[in-house]
């Protein structure tokens, strides 16, 4: 048989379910918060490292002057340090997409489908393998060719050879970043001996050796020396690449991404513990009377203690049932969609055991924990203190500010009553303040972070003022190149530009050369000065550079080996630029000098147009490529910034999608635990609003002064809100930015993000007053006074 | 059987100290049934609440049953409350959500004083003899305010105390039904019970055996 103190614990959650609902509702809503959370992060990580490391990335890639044969392949597979090796040529052009616009293409010739060793795909839909005169389109780039399966495409390869390829399928890449992200096309054909000899003839092509190495694959210097090793003995190698290892091409979005999640999910658990704290406490106050009848009737500390911690370990029990499961359930949703949009597949979507484990562990320790306190002094508390009607403060009046809050005469009465109601329990407003506090600091913090991101992405665009740039497949005299452009009538301004490539150390660096005179490019800077017309050997770096050589500095030199030599830059600035390529602005004269090519050369230009929208630049990047095109400049590529600043903004979309759905999720449990805490405490109030009636207030003037009353708790948590989240803001925008473009983020409060959050918070708040404080309004005043 | 000797109690408010209680002397033998009366605000209940140890004195000694209570931990009050002292309030003070048999079992269970399977038959036992027996299944909600009385007297026999305390115990009740409640107060007193009661209801009031009078915290 139960003892009867038990029983009264059941029959006091099963008699009340409001009260029990509200309450395991705010604390599954915390729970399910951090469960969905976790259980994404845990799940994402794995599942994107193990993506990626199966797909056996290269350790190293040798880009050699001419063809490789397959003994060659062979040999080097034979030798030591080199675990294996697949040749796999990368020619590089446009896909034809229609309205006379092309899309960059990045193909990849497949010597046998049947034996792909390094970088591996897999077949996603169609054909597999690719005949003659068909390609296999990555499948996230499928969108960028405005194609389907089964399509006819025209491709021209950097020769300007058009051919026309059909697409026979789909893969799945998962090394390679999204296609819709990059705007640009992946494809794989097929090797053709026919295509590769031509290509390779007019120097379009080489012939690429990725190899793995043997040891740790981890260890960049070991892989370097390897591929050394191997390039010294087969000769011929033009180039090394290492790509970053272990790193997927967009592992720096991924990082920032998790950091995201990772964080919000602290600061949800922040949220829900102060949620169970809140609700303990309001379940508590409802029992102080009762905790004063049991200690009458002989009941010790300990026996009231162990009730109401078994109380709480019931609803803490039902309160994991509801949100752990659904919590999960979302994770996995959601772990999903951002595989999507990393170009990643997830094969097992199931969370550790030991979340699972931890979060019911969690879920039931922290609100005992929680609770400690709460129960320890409702069970402490004396029976003379639980009889009277001002339990657990001082009366009022007895602090400072509660006589300063007397003193204002001039609001209506009852308004001044729900004020010192509001202020006088001043535990209650404590925790109901901090409650929605957390859960406002969070979401504007969230809001916060991404209207930083756009503006981060408006400024690098306003730094840009061209419209279209166009590069060309080999450099050409400047003034041929404005004589062409001079016949379209489109271009206002056009501006030729030097570009060549570099390393700085192992690192890649793009060497740009603005014109001297340039009015297109205002990059904001960090440190030092911009280019001046008179400039020689100076450089100025961007923070990715930085990032690389963290050595270099102001007034100091960059040493930048371009085509075998050394070439001594002089730093005189540094600016920050939101695409994390590291980028070296020189003087073209100096550019062209230690690339041993005469001066006047351009390599690419940057135009302003008359044209405006979307469409018009279209038409105008057609006809400028026209006009390049018969005055015997070959494109390479062109495009208008538009669509650079919008593939800028798709590599943000999954920084943004983790910022919304943190956003959301903190609506989610806020708004929930809002509205039961709000609820809750016009329960408290059942007495007092007895009383009012009973000198006769209606139902309608008692409505009014509680959601009154939400409403200035509403008020002051959104003003904690705002202060909290300042810091919050704050770190996440300088540890986002460190990950993803390798320097802070300007700090940005966004005024929209606090307005949302007041309108929601008041909304909230008066709804969720409004309608128990009717009720209670309604109860018929013998009852209310008698309610305890 | 209660000793008080020179008892005070002063409560500190923001008007400044106010002393609730002075210098009480006052003895009760066991089996008496005493009356407190006096005005509202007079002290009666602040009295009675020393007595039964809610409330502690400022100064003087305090022993009931023989024992000093004023030395008592928070646990050795508490249990010593339940063995010794049965309360009747005058809101009753039922718990809501356990039924009529459960809450005079309650302070059973809270104390460990019966074994376990007899608790319900001696709650039975003490509902029958207050006359509410038939009522032992139902929640206090669904009594009437004399029931409810006579259900809250019942649980304070539960641990058979040597003393009763009750706090206007028919202040909201009808005349009629105060009258069946004292009677049932000097039953309990003939058995040896000891009660003290604080009452403003002098019909009711007339069956005591001794009548207290407190007058701005004296007895007068």
């Amino acid at each position: 048989m139960i003892a009867p103190r038990w029983r009264k614990v059941f029959r006091d959650i099963a008699d009340t379910p409001l009260r029990t609902a509200l309450a395991v509702t705010a604390m599954a809503a915390g729970a399910f918060g951090v469960t969905m959370i976790l259980t994404s992060y845990s799940v994402l990580k794995r599942e994107l490292k193990t993506t990626y490391s199966d797909t056996r990335p290269a350790s190293a890639i040798l880009v050699l002057d001419g063809l490789a044969s397959d003994a060659l392949v062979e040999s080097v597979r034979q030798m030591p340090g080199v675990r294996d090796a697949e040749l796999r040529p990368v020619i590089g052009g446009r896909l034809f997409i229609g309205n006379g616009q092309w899309v960059p293409l990045i193909l990849f010739v497949v010597r046998d489908f049947r034996d792909i060793r390094l970088d591996r795909f897999t077949p996603d839909a169609g054909a597999w393998p690719p005949g003659d005169g068909e390609v296999l389109i990555e499948r996230s780039s499928l969108s960028v060719a405005r194609a389907a399966i089964g399509d006819r495409v025209i491709v021209r390869t950097s020769d300007h050879v058009e051919r026309p390829l059909r697409i026979a399928g789909t893969v799945h890449a998962a090394g390679l970043a999204p296609g819709w992200m990059e705007h640009a096309v992946a494809g794989f054909v097929k090797s053709n001996p026919q295509m590769t000899q031509r290509n390779t003839d007019k120097g379009n092509l080489a012939d690429q050796i990725r190899i793995l190495v043997t040891g740790d694959t981890l260890d960049e210097s070991h892989i370097r020396e390897v591929a050394n090793r191997v390039a010294r003995s087969i000769g011929h190698v033009t180039r090394i690449e290492v790509p970053t290892p272990g790193r997927h091409p967009h592992a720096a979005q991924m990082d920032t991404f998790l950091y995201l999640l990772g964080a919000f999910g602290v600061l949800t658990f922040a949220l829900s513990a102060v949620l169970v704290a809140t609700m303990i406490h309001a379940l508590l106050t409802e029992q102080l009377r009762q905790v004063g009848v049991m200690k009458t009737l002989g009941a010790s500390t300990t026996q009231i203690a162990s009730l109401y911690l078994g109380q709480v370990a019931i609803l803490a029990a039902a309160a994991i049932a509801i949100g752990v499961p659904l919590g999960i359930a979302a994770g996995q949703a959601y772990a999903h969609f951002a595989a999507s949009m990393l170009n990643a597949t997830i094969t097992n979507a199931m969370p550790a055991l030991w979340i699972v484990l931890a979060e019911v562990a969690a879920g039931i320790s922290i609100p005992l924990l929680v609770a400690l306190g709460p129960v320890a002094h409702a069970a402490r508390i004396s029976i003379h203190e639980a009889f009277s009607n001002d339990v657990g403060g001082k009366p009022f009046g007895t602090r400072r500010f509660d006589r300063w809050l007397a003193r204002i005469q001039w609001m209506p009465r009852p308004l001044m009553l729900s004020l010192r109601t509001t202020f006088h329990r001043r535990g209650r407003l404590i925790l109901t303040v901090a409650t929605l506090a957390a859960g406002g600091a969070a979401f504007i913090a969230a809001m916060n972070v991404s209207a930083t991101w756009t503006r981060t992405l408006d400024a690098d665009g306003r730094a840009r003022r061209f419209d279209i740039q166009a590069v060309f497949a080999r450099p050409y005299p400047a003034a041929q190149v404005m004589q062409a452009l001079a016949s379209v009538p489109d271009v206002v301004h056009a501006e030729c530009w030097t570009e060549a490539g570099a390393m700085l150390g192992d690192a890649n660096v793009s060497l740009v050369g603005p014109d001297v005179d340039s009015k297109l490019l205002a990059l904001p800077l960090i440190a030092g000065r911009w280019l001046r017309p008179d400039d020689d050997a100076v450089a100025v770096i961007n923070q990715s550079v930085l990032s690389l050589d963290p050595t270099l500095h102001l007034g100091g030199d960059i040493p930048l080996h371009i085509n075998g030599r050394i070439v001594r830059l002089s730093i005189v600035g540094i600016v920050k630029e939101l695409a994390p390529r590291a980028t070296v602005y020189a003087p073209p004269r100096a550019i062209l000098r230690a690339t041993g090519k005469p001066p006047d050369l351009a390599r690419s230009v940057r135009i302003v147009t008359r044209q405006r929208n979307i469409s018009g630049q279209v038409a105008a990047s057609k006809a400028i490529e026209q006009a390049l095109e018969n005055a015997g400049i070959s494109v390479a590529g062109i495009q208008a910034l538009s669509d650079s600043r919008k593939s800028f903004s798709d590599h943000l979309v999954i920084i943004k999608s983790a910022l919304i759905f943190a956003a959301l999720l903190v609506v989610l449990v806020g708004g929930l635990g809002l509205t039961s805490t709000l609820t809750l405490n016009v329960f408290e109030r059942t007495r007092e609003i007895g009383i009012l009636s009973a000198i006769g207030a209606t139902p309608g003037t008692i409505a009014r002064d509680v959601v009154v009353e939400g409403m200035v708790m509403a008020v002051l948590s959104w003003c904690a809100a705002l202060l909290v989240s300042i810091p919050i803001t704050f770190a996440l925008d300088a540890a986002t930015g460190q990950m993803f473009i390798r320097s802070a983020l300007d700090f940005y409060m966004s005024p929209i993000a606090a307005a949302v959050w007041l309108l929601l918070v008041l909304i909230l708040a008066a709804l969720s007053s409004f309608y128990p404080a009717r009720r209670s309004a309604r109860l018929a005043v013998r009852e209310a006074i008698a309610y305890e | 059987m209660i000793h008080v000797q020179a008892l005070s109690k002063t409560y500190e408010t923001p008007a400044g100290a106010f002393p609730a209680l002075r210098n009480i002397d006052l003895d009760i033998a066991a089996g008496e049934f005493v009356a407190i009366v006096g005005k509202s605000g007079s002290g009666k209940s602040t009295l009675l609440n020393m007595v039964g140890g809610i409330d502690r004195p400022s100064s003087g000694t305090l022993r009931v049953g023989g024992r000093r209570i004023q030395g008592l931990t928070h646990s050795e009050l508490a249990s010593w409350r339940g063995r010794t002292v049965g309360f009747v309030f005058q809101f009753f003070q039922l718990l809501p959500t356990l039924t009529v048999a459960e809450n005079v079992m309650l302070p059973m269970d809270f104390c460990g004083v019966r074994p376990r399977s007899e608790r319900r038959k001696h709650a039975m036992s003490l509902l029958d003899r207050v006359g509410v027996a038939d009522q032992a299944d139902k929640l206090p909600s669904a009594l009437s305010g004399g029931q409810q009385q006579r259900v809250a007297i019942a649980r304070a026999l539960a641990n058979d105390p040597p003393v009763i305390l009750a706090d206007e115990p028919t202040g909201n009740l009808d005349s009629e039904t105060s009258i069946a409640i004292f009677r049932l107060f000097g039953e309990l007193s003939e058995e040896g019970k000891t009660l003290l009661v604080v009452t403003h209801d002098r019909e009711a009031a007339a069956s005591v055996s001794r009548t207290v009078t407190i007058v701005d915290g004296c007895v007068a």
